[in-house]
């Protein structure tokens, strides 16, 4: 079987985003035509006029609601995607992602800390919930290293994973406990951990695009390495690669990914498994196509799912942790597994 | 040329090499032969610094302990065994990955005309030039094994450390690769070090033997001049069957094979 890397998948993947991304704009409670959607992107963008048939009130359900949720969902989705698709290279493991070192239960904890507790920074307010979930997803991560290095200092992959599944396992269970002694905040706690696009803002997009795009450029930057080490430590430290250090600085990108968007939006699992498969699937291994083209796909799937959840049972939503789920195994099973869909 | 002295490493608190030393020479190849867990393995990861060491690993005079990296895999390369792929890449872009430390630019710019030359080189030499777009996954054992000598090969280093490198191939490849290896160490006067198990096949690369057992080198030198029967039988502490040792019959004990007619 011969590797191609498909031109026209590549585009078929950037249409397909853009109609997510127009789908997700569009519809919803308030549906909105392509025509007014253009017309209210324009009006907010370079002052055009707004066609007559619009009202004030859908210019700002589109402009302070769908678009921020929209964005946001993007965003996440590549974040997450992207970051997925580092950690299962770095750690040439397929099934590992930031969760499997702990980020999502070292958010839940200060997350549940600060639903239970009500504990507010003064200077910050609403953002108190974000941030210490942030920070509790990437001290959790730089604990596992920080005891991965002293059992093995060239990080090994094997004792990185291993660390990050018990203390995962032991901040779960504090979690555990903390949910157990607080009945009046739990469907609080419990609804932060599955996840919503909910109440997205533009301060919200302006804090996760850049890490977004600071993120991207490290993994570019550190592309081919990450093709060496998909080989192995050794092979990688024989090729002139400082794995030990590279591995360090992926990691912990990834982990800021990963952190700032469980920060925004709670826990959403699986499209950081899938994304990079089903990306490797069609367009190969090589990490300067695999990470861009995830992060793509990965948005792209989350603003579907965004929609799906919003719009399924509506006016109710369903969790979007849950929907990415629910669509994307079969999807995965049918990419993965339909022998007519290889890429090759 | 290589210097090891005083060498020791090991795993965790077990020491598996115990102060070795030795030199080798540019222009040579050497084979280290000896029975399982004598530390052959440690000592080509010592070497190449992919492990931890005490001693010193010397290449021209500059210690491998101060060296970065890339410089490092600028002089040495190991060929060792890649046994989980799990995310797989064409041939071409595996063996254009030895050429990872001769690349200098790390965002916009790809490979140079010169690292494809030199790909499509080492895709000859190991004969996979019809494959270069095939997923390595794809490959049989043997195949594999030449895709990742390839990859040594491009990235071009003085000095090449060989961990088993006939495992996977047949005999035709065997062949092929020790006549590779041989060209290129005496054409360009580097060196190779290779870890074998069939004293046979190495000495059809060499006649420069390490023997180790127990984490030293009890004898080296010329194969003819350090080799006997009872010392194999102490070192492999085996009674070894003469079909085992054809290449010491021919070396050593009966001289006169190389001569005779076919």
């Amino acid at each position: 079987m011969k590797l191609r890397l498909h031109k026209k998948y590549k585009l078929w993947l950037l249409i397909t985003v853009f109609v997510a991304l127009i789908l997700g704009l569009t519809l919803g409670s308030v549906g909105f035509a392509p025509k007014e959607l253009f017309s209210i992107v324009s009006h907010k963008l370079f002052g055009a006029s707004l066609n007559d048939t619009i009202k004030p009130i859908h210019v700002s359900i589109l402009w302070t609601i769908r678009f921020p949720r929209a964005l946001m969902a993007f965003l996440v989705g590549a974040c997450l995607a992207a970051s997925g698709t580092v950690m299962q290279s770095v750690l040439r493991n397929p099934l590992a992602s930031s969760y499997t070192l702990g980020v999502s239960s070292g958010a839940s904890l200060l997350a549940a800390f600060v639903i239970v507790s009500g504990f507010s920074i003064p200077m910050i307010g609403r953002y108190t919930l974000p941030l210490m979930g942030f920070l509790g997803g990437l001290g959790t991560v730089f604990l596992a290293i920080a005891i991965s290095v002293r059992f093995s200092k060239t990080l090994e992959n094997h004792t990185i994973i291993l660390v990050g599944m018990v203390l995962s396992l032991f901040v779960n269970a504090l979690l555990t406990v903390i949910t157990s002694l607080s009945h009046e905040r739990l469907s609080h706690l419990v609804f932060w951990q599955m996840g919503s696009f909910q109440g997205q803002t533009w301060t919200n997009i302006s804090i996760t695009s850049p890490v977004l795009l600071f993120g991207l450029a490290v993994f570019f930057y550190y592309s081919r390495e990450m093709d060496l080490m998909t080989f192995g430590e050794e092979q990688a430290l024989s090729s002139g690669v400082d794995a030990p250090k590279v591995k360090f600085v992926l990691l912990t990108v990834s982990a800021l990914l990963t952190g700032i968007s469980v920060s925004f939006v709670g826990i959403i699992g699986f499209i950081d498994l899938i994304a990079p498969h089903i990306v490797r699937r069609f367009f190969g291994s090589n990490h300067r196509m695999v990470v861009p083209l995830s992060a793509l796909l990965g948005g792209g799937f989350m603003v579907v799912c965004d929609l799906v959840s919003r719009t399924i049972i509506s006016p109710q939503e369903l969790p979007i942790g849950a929907v990415t789920a629910l669509i994307g195994a079969p999807f995965f099973a049918y990419l993965y597994f339909h022998k007519g869909n290889k890429h090759a | 040329m290589l210097e090891i002295n005083q060498l020791a490493a090991g795993y965790g608190e077990k020491e598996v090499l115990h102060n070795i030393s030795f030199l080798f020479e540019g222009g040579q190849n050497y084979c280290i032969l000896g029975p399982n867990g004598c530390g052959k393995t440690t000592l080509i990861r010592a070497m190449a610094g992919l492990i931890p060491f005490k001693g010193s690993v010397l290449i021209n005079g500059q210690p491998l302990d101060k060296m970065k990296r890339r410089e490092i895999a600028k002089h040495i390369a190991v060929l060792s065994q890649i046994n989980d792929l799990y995310f797989p890449y064409s041939v071409y872009d595996t063996v254009m990955m030895g050429r990872y430390q001769h690349q200098k630019s790390r965002l916009f710019t790809t490979s140079s005309v010169q690292d494809a030359q030199m790909v499509e080189q080492c895709l000859e030499m190991v004969d996979l030039t019809n494959e270069r777009d095939t997923l390595i996954n794809e490959l049989s054992g043997g195949q594999r094994q030449r895709v990742f000598l390839a990859q040594v090969l491009a990235q071009d280093p003085k000095i090449i450390l060989l961990d088993e490198p006939s495992n996977h191939l047949d005999v035709r490849f065997q062949i092929e690769l020790i006549e590779h290896l041989k060209a290129w160490s005496q054409n360009s006067h580097r060196i190779v070090i290779s870890v074998f198990h069939d004293i046979n096949l190495a000495l059809h690369l060499t006649d420069n033997v390490l023997y180790m057992k127990e984490g030293k080198i009890p004898r080296s030198g010329k194969f003819s001049e350090v080799t006997d029967r009872p010392f194999l039988h102490w070192l492999y502490e085996a009674d070894l069957k003469d079909y085992m040792l054809s290449s010491l019959a021919l070396w050593k004990e009966v001289p006169d094979a190389l001569s005779q007619p076919l």
